[in-house]
């Protein structure tokens, strides 16, 4: 079942890139039909998913190379399946809004078809090894993503992507190899580790390795600085992946991997964590507030985004847990559209210089849709209700207030302070009057608009009927909570 | 310690001092002719200490293969390319030098300390064989046999090399005439640095 | 020394039938260039390597042989040994694929080249699994000798001659270090020179613990470490690799230094089982060494044969972890990588020479935008180095995991953490050169890639280094992939060897020693 979601890009990937398919067009047109296919796939197995099961479903398991304990498990919960369905969609969305005149598209198209599988190899792995491997395995097609496709600067962003990367699965490696070899297990099996009887101290420093692994990859925000180069160099498609799916491996690994295999280490870090999420929330919106590229202020603005997921994944609450996923899939969501709205913009005025920008909103000679859709995002972003991203930030904040007061309360300031720079970056660009020198944009055609419908659809409808979402996230977070009433950590803090 | 001893350790004293002596002179002479042939002096030591070892045969091949083969040619090589160069004297070369013969005498008191430290695992008395021409031969074609076997290849190997190394080359252009290929395709060393190659061909060519 | 009639079984001569395969196709491919003239360089290379697949094929029959000792235990033919000299050979295989249009070009013989390379085969082969320390220092000479000659092949070009000497001249002071050391154990051991021999007599004797052997110890790690080019006896390698014929750099990169490490399982964990506490002290050392040096010196590196050359260094010191982890698993998966390492690095030669005989320069930065001349050539490379560098799915990646894995086991914390950040270094000068190929704009394209001609298979000699370029490939990309046979023969190799197995009583002793040794100590 699950194997499916890694043969038929693979397999698509390797006719892409040694086949003869003649021009790029074509190309996209095959590669945009497997993706429908992989996406179709998801979607009947989402049918299929047992929603009374907090286990793992869908498993297969093959022994693959016993002596280094690897082996072939797969398996999906409530945690992977709403990420695997984001990954598909986006992928299709990134293949659909790829440029029809794109150099080198064989290349291209199958680094795509690369990245969705092993996107999807790493959310549905069941062994540690097995997840490093699809981890590393992103690096290479990522790092030439960046470095063919990009702007100006991307051999830089490129390079700085793929040392910080390299270093994150160093480190996640070399958190696996301890767990493994110090939980005495013969192999990397995610169901037969357990921390139980490690020493405190070794938990903690495998959970440090684990955090500023993943840490890297989200990105946090001392760890942040090669994310907005990465994001702001790569072409919207890639950007779409980088930041829509790439990211979410980063919380993905440190929900199932920090979370669950360290239930009891995972309270002492908490609040550090909760704090260096709160700092990544205001880091991140103050950052955005302060730039004048549109394409970097929405990079920035992942960053407070991915601050509320790893608060919410701290307090470790049962409903705070659900958030935290489904604030993966909204923000993944949103920024997509946002990534790919800001592209059009960039393709069509050609810059995105907030001082430059104006007036898109002119409904004769601007970017009437365009902007109309981008408002539409950047409220979702700032977490306007009816629309996905309140939902999420709201379960968010409801389920990690109990555990952390204070982060919370700062990190629902800090929302505000989202509003304030979308409305800086949806005032500058989409009001105002269009200047007369470089009126007449070329027009957005329908096919280019189809990316951002589908995406303002879900977005729209996830917003009015979250339960869609939450359903299939529920069963997992039930069994994983490690501090299902919410007050027991905020006792040990006042205790101490 | 009866005469026969006496004897033994008397000579053994002489030949030691005299390789030493011989070995420092190798090393330090200015001349390198008289280094050559202070090397056979260090060889013909060698082989009066194997014979002082029992070992007539060995002593017998050292004399013949170093000294009359090796130390020969060497003298010959010497003589062949006997160019006069003058060297300019490096500044503080001392310091090298110094340098050098610390460390030699250290690690020369490090070996003689080891070699006095040890106990070394001594076989019982030894008995001088009736020949040891058949105790090697003995050797060889038993135990040894496989590394002796090895040798012949090795040696062949060695002289096959000689010879390619020592043998002039066949011209050339008779074999690039005769082939169909453009000529700087056959005759271009493939990653010789640019100010060696001839510039022929154009499609080679570099900034 | 009886001289009974049962030697012939005392002989056991037919273990060494691979090196024997190996001894008769070295004269025929002398006699048949004697005999039929120059038009025979346009088979020979097949007699070649059909004799060194037929000796592989020879090696597999004697797999799990009931009696491995031959030549009254001068020679043992163990699956060790086996999986050692099957590596060696077939790395003198995908050698000779790659030097036929090579030599050709380089207007040499190519018959003397192939008898020359299948000595230093047949030597590294007997090395492997040599048991005697004549015998060792036989082999050891015969590839040596054999190497030299190969490095100065191209007599015409000053550096390939400059290459030759300097390598003689280091080789040769060497060996004799080696020789020293090794003479000092014949004296330890009260005149023996078979490995087990010394090894009880060392052990029942009180030269155990002593000064002497401490130094014998040291003098032979010597030798072996300029055979492996550990850091810090690998000064001859950057210079040697730049100047010397490049399919000769890719049989030492990869074959030689097999035999230096089969001859360091051998001798060390056979003779020096006594002192085994101390040589894994001084491996520990030499790994650090050559796993920071290597690697690091290699990120500045502008000419793809040095790059290759000090990544050569950094790779031996990852397969040293799996050598001082000491148990079934280190070894096994020193095998293992080994093997990976074979294909991958050979594979990367093969590219580098396609490259040179194209364009006729090595230097990094004429690659740039090579993809858009040649694609296979591209993709062969690139899989190569990043193979080289660990990334997965390649067959890189696995030989790493399980050598770390190994080593982890072991309690080698200290050198696993340190070869992962290495292993981060080399995928940055490795993605470097495929930065250069594949992401270069076509105006970015250099001067050389340009002008770069369009491959002509058909050529004379062509067809061999394709053939060498795509079965590296494949093996790279799928031997990681389907590595289950690979690490079962590894594993095998190792558990079916007593060497290894006896050794192992000594072994609690040794990982006691290092993990203190260690710079990490066990987390609790």
């Amino acid at each position: 079942m699950l194997s499916v979601l890694l043969l038929v890009p693979i397999i698509g990937a390797a006719i892409v890139a040694f086949l003869p398919m003649g021009e790029s067009k074509r190309l996209r047109q095959f590669t945009a039909i497997i993706a429908t296919l992989v996406f179709a796939w998801i979607v009947y197995l989402l049918t299929q998913f047992d929603l009374s099961n907090s286990g793992f479903q869908f498993s297969e398991y093959l022994s693959w190379v016993q002596p280094i304990g690897l082996s072939y498990s797969l398996g999906v919960d409530g945690l992977s399946m709403p990420l695997l369905a984001l990954n598909g969609l986006l992928t299709w969305i990134a293949i659909y809004s790829s440029r029809g005149d794109i150099e080198r598209p064989r290349l291209y198209y199958s680094l795509i078809l690369l990245v969705n599988a092993g996107v999807s190899g790493a959310l549905m792995a069941q062994n540690l090894l097995l997840f490093v491997i699809f981890y590393e395995l992103e690096l290479i097609p990522f790092y030439l993503l960046i470095g063919i496709w990009g702007g100006k600067k991307r051999g830089y962003a490129a390079t700085k992507f793929l040392l910080y990367t390299a270093v994150s699965g160093l480190l996640v490696l070399a958190a696996f190899l301890g767990l493994a070899f110090l939980s005495a297990t013969p192999n990397f099996d995610y169901n037969s580790i357990t921390t139980e009887g490690l020493g405190l101290t070794t938990q903690l420093v495998l959970l440090t390795l684990l955090l500023v692994g993943f840490g890297i990859k989200i990105p946090l925000v001392p760890l942040h600085t090669w994310m907005p180069d990465a994001y702001v160099e790569s072409s919207p498609s890639t950007a779409i992946l980088l930041g829509g799916v790439l990211a979410k491996l980063g919380t993905y690994g440190l929900v199932r991997f920090g979370l669950q295999l360290f239930p009891e280490t995972w309270s002492l870090v908490a609040p550090g964590l909760a704090a260096i999420g709160t700092v990544s929330v205001v880091y991140g919106a103050m950052a955005a507030i302060a730039q004048k590229d549109i394409k970097r202020m929405v990079a920035y603005s992942s960053i407070g985004h991915m601050g509320y997921i790893l608060v919410a994944a701290a307090a470790g609450t049962e409903l705070s847990v659900l958030g935290a996923v489904a604030q993966m899939v909204s923000h993944g969501l949103i920024l997509a559209l946002l990534f790919y709205l800001v592209g059009i913009v960039e393709q069509k005025a050609g810059t995105r210089e907030l001082d430059v920008l104006n007036g898109l909103m002119n409904p004769i000679r601007g970017l009437p849709l365009t902007s109309a859709l981008l408002i539409m995002a950047g409220m979702g972003s700032a977490g306007i209700p009816g629309l996905v991203g309140f939902a999420a930030e709201f379960i968010v904040f409801q389920g990690s207030f109990t555990t952390f007061p204070i982060p919370v309360l700062v990190c629902i300031i800090a929302s505000g302070l989202t509003a304030v720079y979308f409305v800086i970056l949806l005032n500058r660009t989409c009001f105002g009057k269009l200047d007369n020198e470089t009126a007449y944009y070329p027009k957005v055609l329908l096919t280019e608009r189809i990316p951002a419908f589908v995406l303002t659809v879900t977005i729209l409808f996830l917003g009015l009927q979250p339960n869609w979402m939450i359903r299939w996230i529920k069963p997992y977070t039930t069994s994983v909570a490690v501090n299902p009433t919410g007050l027991q950590i905020a006792q040990v803090e006042t205790q101490k | 310690m009866n005469l026969a001893e006496g004897v033994q350790i008397v000579s053994f004293g002489i030949l030691a001092a005299l390789m030493i002596a011989a070995a420092l002179g190798v090393v330090l002479f200015e001349k390198i002719v008289y280094s050559a042939f202070l090397l056979g002096g260090v060889f013909i030591s060698i082989s009066g200490l194997y014979i002082l070892l029992n070992a007539d045969f060995v002593a017998a091949a050292q004399i013949l293969i170093y000294v009359g083969a090796v130390n020969v040619l060497i003298l010959f090589a010497i003589m062949l390319v006997n160019k006069e160069e003058v060297f300019k004297p490096i500044s503080g070369r001392w310091i090298r030098k110094a340098a050098t013969a610390l460390v030699c005498v250290g690690l020369f008191a490090l070996l003689s300390t080891m070699v006095l430290a040890t106990p070394w695992n001594l076989a019982a008395p030894i008995t001088a064989p009736e020949s040891t021409l058949i105790l090697i031969g003995k050797h060889f074609f038993s135990d040894y046999l496989l590394p002796f076997e090895l040798a012949s290849v090795l040696l062949l190997m060695a002289m096959i090399g000689a010879i390619i190394i020592a043998r002039r080359d066949f011209i050339p252009d008779i074999e690039a005439a005769s082939s169909d290929q453009p000529l700087q395709t056959v005759w271009r060393l493939p990653e010789r640095p640019r100010e060696l190659t001839p510039t022929q061909g154009s499609s080679n060519q570099r900034k | 020394m009886d001289f009974s009639s049962n030697i012939a079984t005392q002989l056991n001569a037919g273990a060494i039938l691979p090196e024997g395969i190996v001894v008769v196709t070295i004269l025929l491919v002398l006699i048949c260039d004697l005999i039929v003239g120059k038009s025979s360089a346009r088979w020979l290379p097949y007699v070649a390597i059909a004799g060194l697949l037929a000796s592989v094929a020879a090696l597999w029959l004697k797999w799990d042989a009931t009696e491995s000792l031959a030549f009254l235990q001068g020679f043992n033919g163990d699956d060790l040994s086996i999986a050692f000299r099957g590596i060696v050979a077939l790395s003198a295989t995908v050698t000779i694929l790659m030097s036929v249009r090579y030599v050709e070009q380089s207007g040499t013989s190519l018959a003397e080249f192939i008898a020359i390379l299948l000595a230093a085969t047949l030597g590294g082969m007997f090395l492997s699994g040599a048991n005697d320390l004549v015998m060792i220092f036989v082999a050891l000479e015969t590839l040596s000798i054999s190497s030299y000659l190969l490095t100065g092949y191209t007599k015409r070009d000053p550096r390939s001659n400059e290459a030759a000497l300097k390598y003689l001249l280091i080789g040769a002071a060497s060996s004799a270090i080696f020789l020293y050391g090794v003479s000092l154990l014949y004296g330890l051991s009260g005149g023996q020179t078979n490995l087990d021999a010394i090894a009880t007599a060392l052990a029942n004797g009180d030269g155990g613990e002593s000064l002497g052997l401490a130094i014998a110890l040291v003098f032979a790690i010597a030798g072996i470490s300029f055979k492996i080019s550990a850091v810090p006896f690998h000064q001859w390698t950057p210079d040697v690799y730049e100047g010397s014929p490049t399919p000769v750099v890719a049989f030492l990169s990869v074959g030689s230094k097999a035999a230096g490490f089969a001859l360091a399982i051998r001798l060390l964990v056979t003779a020096f089982g006594a002192v085994s506490e101390e040589w894994h002290f001084i491996f520990t050392a030499l790994a650090i060494l050559s796993m920071i040096l290597g690697n690091v010196v290699a990120l500045a590196q502008t000419s793809m044969k040095r790059m290759l050359a000090y990544s050569s260094i950094g790779q031996a010191g990852f397969v040293m972890i799996g050598f001082i982890a000491g148990t079934d698993a280190g070894y096994s998966s020193m095998i293992f990588y080994l093997l990976i390492y074979l294909f991958m690095n050979l594979g990367a030669f093969t590219c580098v020479i396609l490259f040179s005989l194209q364009t006729g320069t090595d230097q990094i930065s004429d690659y740039s935008g090579l993809y858009q001349k040649d694609p296979l050539l591209t993709l062969a490379l690139s899989i190569c180095l990043l193979s080289l560098g660990g990334i997965p799915p390649f067959a890189g990646f696995f030989g790493k995991i399980y050598l770390f894995w190994s080593g982890w086991q072991a309690g080698l914390y200290g050198l696993v953490l340190l070869g992962l950040v290495t292993s981060v270094v080399s995928i940055y000068y490795y993605i470097r050169v495929v930065k250069m190929m594949v992401v270069k704009e076509p105006q970015e394209m250099s001067e050389t890639v340009e002008n770069y001609p369009e491959v002509r298979w058909s050529l004379p000699g062509m067809r061999p280094l394709q053939v060498g370029i795509v079965v590296s490939l494949v093996a790279t990309t799928l031997a990681g992939i389907l590595s289950n046979p690979l690490f079962t023969f590894a594993n095998n190799s190792v558990i079916n060897s007593p060497v290894l197995q006896s050794a192992k009583l000594t072994q609690p002793i040794a990982k006691a020693g290092i993990s203190e040794t260690s710079d990490r100590p066990i987390v609790q």
